[in-house]
């Protein structure tokens, strides 16, 4: 499964649990209209660091928060795991 | 066997902490702490795989992120953290030399909140989870030559009362605990006196103990502890009443 996939499907398994309706999942997707809150992010990058084993948003000293979707995904391919 | 991280875990209230919720038999807990002193060694002896030490500097900040992970890996997920770990610096705010007043903040505010960041992003994850903070009567009250020491333990509170409302949607409790005055090592240099005033102020005409403190722990872990959050407990024989 791609780096892509597997965040995808941890974005829809929380999206359940925090019974969020998930917009169809685009590139250019804004997060803040993914229904995620914040906390809901948080749950993401905590689920994705135990699945990758890596957390590109703590690691780099001028962590901006990406703003969309694609550039979420990107964050983490850039990352060697 | 829940997982439960102790950091300060080799001496004092730590110890106490560490041993006391080992013998419960409830949980499996990590005792963290620069060196292994003897006593924790012994108390690892005597609780029988229910207690483990690791090593870490937890002022090395930079280190913390490796140190929480390194821990999961080896006992899965952290069901309790206990931020126990401090120093007790005292001495005049005038005289007290700025490496010192650092190395204080440091290791008692800025250690503690970056280690609860990466272990709460798992309980977050985990949506379970109990934090304890280890405060001190000082937060609120004043002692002469304590300073810099209490602001360190108000900072405690205050992120334990504002780290309560973030979590709390996902099933995680964050308190404080507020000990008065024990005789530890932290303490050892307060004298006879001193310590003869404290406990004549105390409604109880005695000093609290380490355990009592790892009583207090053991119950916010507890099945007891899963409606408090947000809030400091004293346990300080009525010191401050």
């Amino acid at each position: 499964m791609s780096v892509k996939s597997k965040i995808f499907s941890a974005m829809k398994q929380i999206a359940e649990e925090q019974k969020v309706a998930l917009p169809p999942l685009e590139d250019d997707l804004p997060l803040n209209d993914t229904g995620f809150d914040s906390l809901a992010l948080a749950i993401l990058v905590a689920r994705l660091e135990d699945e990758l084993g890596i957390d590109p948003f703590t690691v780099a000293e001028d962590a901006a928060f990406p703003s969309t979707l694609g550039e979420f995904v990107r964050a983490y391919e850039n990352v060697p795991a | 066997m829940r997982n439960i991280l102790v950091t300060g875990g080799s001496r004092g209230i730590g110890l106490a902490i560490a041993r006391r919720l080992a013998a419960s038999g409830d949980y499996n807990v990590v005792a963290v702490a620069r060196r292994e002193s003897g006593e924790l060694a012994a108390a690892i002896r005597e609780a029988q795989r229910c207690l483990h030490f690791r090593a870490c500097d937890l002022a090395a900040t930079d280190a913390i992120p490796a140190f929480a992970k390194s821990v999961r890996d080896k006992f899965g997920a952290i069901y309790g953290l206990v931020n126990n770990a401090g120093i007790g610096t005292d001495g005049l705010l005038a005289t007290m030399s700025n490496s010192q007043i650092e190395a204080l903040i440091r290791l008692n505010v800025l250690s503690p909140i970056i280690l609860t960041k990466y272990v709460a992003r798992h309980m977050m994850a985990d949506g379970v989870g109990r934090i304890v903070n280890i405060s001190s009567i000082v937060a609120s009250t004043g002692y002469s030559g304590l300073s810099v020491y209490a602001a360190s333990k108000a900072a405690v509170t205050g992120f334990t009362r504002s780290l309560a409302r973030e979590v709390g949607k996902v099933g995680i409790t964050v308190n404080a605990i507020a000990p008065g005055f024990i005789d530890t090592e932290l303490t050892s240099s307060l004298d006879d006196q001193g310590r003869r005033r404290i406990t004549g102020r105390s409604a109880l005409r005695r000093l609290p103990e380490a355990d009592d403190v790892a009583s207090m722990v053991e119950y916010l872990l507890g099945e007891g502890g899963r409606n408090i959050t947000g809030t400091v407990l004293t346990v300080d024989a009525g010191n401050t009443a």
